[in-house]
């Protein structure tokens, strides 16, 4: 199974995507795909950011078991 | 009263008789850390050595700095074997250095050298070896102590940065004999977990405490880790094997986590930016295309378009006109070719044409006639005849046949009574 595309793939992928529409050469069908491609990522990277979901820490016991982990203060 | 005074000078001398008279005096071992270091360019070091309540002047001359076996500097703990004088000029006392090394943790630096020159050879350090270290990881392991400042500054800075990550920590000795073992197991544990990054270190304390990465074994464990490794060990000014011979150093354990992630705000706008770049790019995109149709649109060939056809048409027309004209001169020529033999001679005296075959047939026919075989009988002869046809051999005939005899001027059917042939 492929791998899944990374944030960092699809924030290059976007960076790439955007010089290419910036640079104007591209004929019109391409560039509106692109474009509809690119909103699709950004709305994929937008939801990953947005939904921040705040992972709790896992300590790893001696075991190798994962057990939440809270900082002593 | 009548006092006796002494010089500065004599007292001074005094002093220093006492002092060096004193056995305890003449040789004495101090342990310490030398301070106010200066190398003067004769080839004297001359510094103080103190420790946490005094201090006292050294001077250790040239010809007894060729036996040091390591480079005093600010700092340096040294254990120091000379002995005590007084200095009058100053009227300070002086420890007059004949030997001195470094104490414990000065031999703890000759083995950071002497590991770090090892490891630098093999190549461990090389910039070749060093792994890209994600931006966005997804996991991160943190190999540290479980309490303390270095994993709570690791996981509040992550979390204030990029909240969307998870962190597994591998609690871990960081200080004591037991510790580079324990920092080996956990790293070789981390890598069987699916880690984007791995943060190894500890919070700052006294160089014995950081040892643990300055052990060879932390040093390979890190290099031969799969999963990219962050160092964090002590303060700014703390270097360690481990720095060298990770994927990447940080100053500290904050350091690190900054290191590991970059911060979703920072992301966020990024991605902002990606946004409004896009919708600049594609609008700007199809405002040039817009243009151009305009531009085709109010071309003066979808404007105008008979204007195509026009010139075509005009063409057209000429070729036609040309057509015409070289039916009408063809016709015409053939109409006065025409005319012309209209009024041809033989046209208008056609009998001249065969006046003459006539005279020749004539001529012919007279030929003919001379020719005629009726013209025999003219002259008396007659024609045997039997069945119209013309008997030529008696042969052909036999008695009691029908012979025809033909005359010029009529038939006489005869029966043939008697044939005789003659020679």
């Amino acid at each position: 199974m492929e791998k899944e595309k990374t944030f960092e793939d699809k924030m290059q992928e976007l960076e790439n995507i955007v010089g290419e529409l910036e640079s104007g050469e591209i004929d019109l069908e391409s560039s509106i795909d692109k474009y509809t491609k690119a909103m699709k990522l950004v709305k994929e990277c937008d939801t990953k950011l947005k939904n921040v979901e705040e992972k709790i820490s896992k300590i790893v016991t001696e075991n190798g078991q994962l057990e939440d982990f809270e900082i002593e203060e | 009263m009548e006092h006796k005074y002494t010089t500065v000078t004599a007292i001074s001398r005094y002093i220093k008789f006492k002092l060096e008279a004193d056995d305890n005096l003449k040789t004495v071992y101090i342990r310490g850390e030398i301070s106010n270091f200066k190398a003067h360019t004769n080839g004297h070091l001359y510094f103080s050595l103190k420790d946490e309540f005094s201090k006292i002047n050294a001077i250790m001359f040239n010809s007894m700095t060729k036996k040091l076996a390591f480079k005093p500097i600010e700092g340096t703990k040294v254990l120091v074997k000379g002995h005590i004088t007084m200095y009058e000029g100053s009227g300070t006392c002086q420890v007059i250095v004949d030997n001195m090394q470094e104490d414990g943790i000065g031999n703890l630096y000759l083995a950071f050298e002497k590991l770090k020159q090892k490891l630098e050879m093999e190549g461990l350090f090389k910039a070749e070896h060093k792994r890209k270290i994600p931006s966005m990881p997804n996991k991160i392991g943190v190999i540290t102590a479980p309490t303390g400042a270095a994993i709570r500054d690791i996981i509040s800075t992550i979390k204030r940065r990029y909240p969307i990550c998870q962190i597994l920590l591998f609690p871990s000795l960081v200080q004591g004999e037991q510790a580079a073992l324990d920092i080996v197991k956990n790293i070789e544990k981390a890598n069987t977990y699916d880690l984007d990054v791995l943060i190894v270190g500890r919070g700052g304390g006294a160089i014995e405490d950081l040892w643990p990465f300055n052990e060879e074994i932390v040093a390979r464990a890190i290099y031969n880790s799969n999963i990219p490794i962050i160092s964090a060990v002590g303060h700014e000014v703390d270097f360690t094997i481990a720095d060298f011979v990770a994927d990447l150093r940080a100053p500290t354990p904050t350091g690190a986590a900054e290191m590991a992630v970059l911060s979703i705000n920072d992301l966020i706008n990024n991605l902002n930016q990606i946004k409004i770049r896009l919708n600049e790019s594609i609008y700007k995109n199809l405002n040039y295309k817009k243009v151009l149709l305009d531009a085709v649109k109010n071309s003066f060939v979808i404007k105008r378009p008979m204007m195509m056809y026009e010139s075509k048409k005009q063409f057209i027309d000429l070729i036609i006109q040309k057509l015409n004209k070289t039916i009408y001169d063809n016709l015409n020529n053939s109409k006065i070719k025409l005319e012309k033999y209209r009024h041809h001679y033989l046209l208008l005296n056609p009998t001249i044409l065969y006046k003459e075959k006539i005279l020749t047939l004539n001529s012919l026919i007279d030929k003919l006639e001379i020719m005629n075989p009726l013209n025999t009988l003219k002259r008396g002869y007659t024609l045997a005849l039997q069945n119209n046809q013309i008997v030529k051999n008696i042969h052909d005939l036999k008695e009691n046949d029908r012979l025809d005899v033909k005359f010029k001027n009529g038939v006489v059917t005869t029966i043939i009574t008697k044939i005789k042939e003659e020679e």
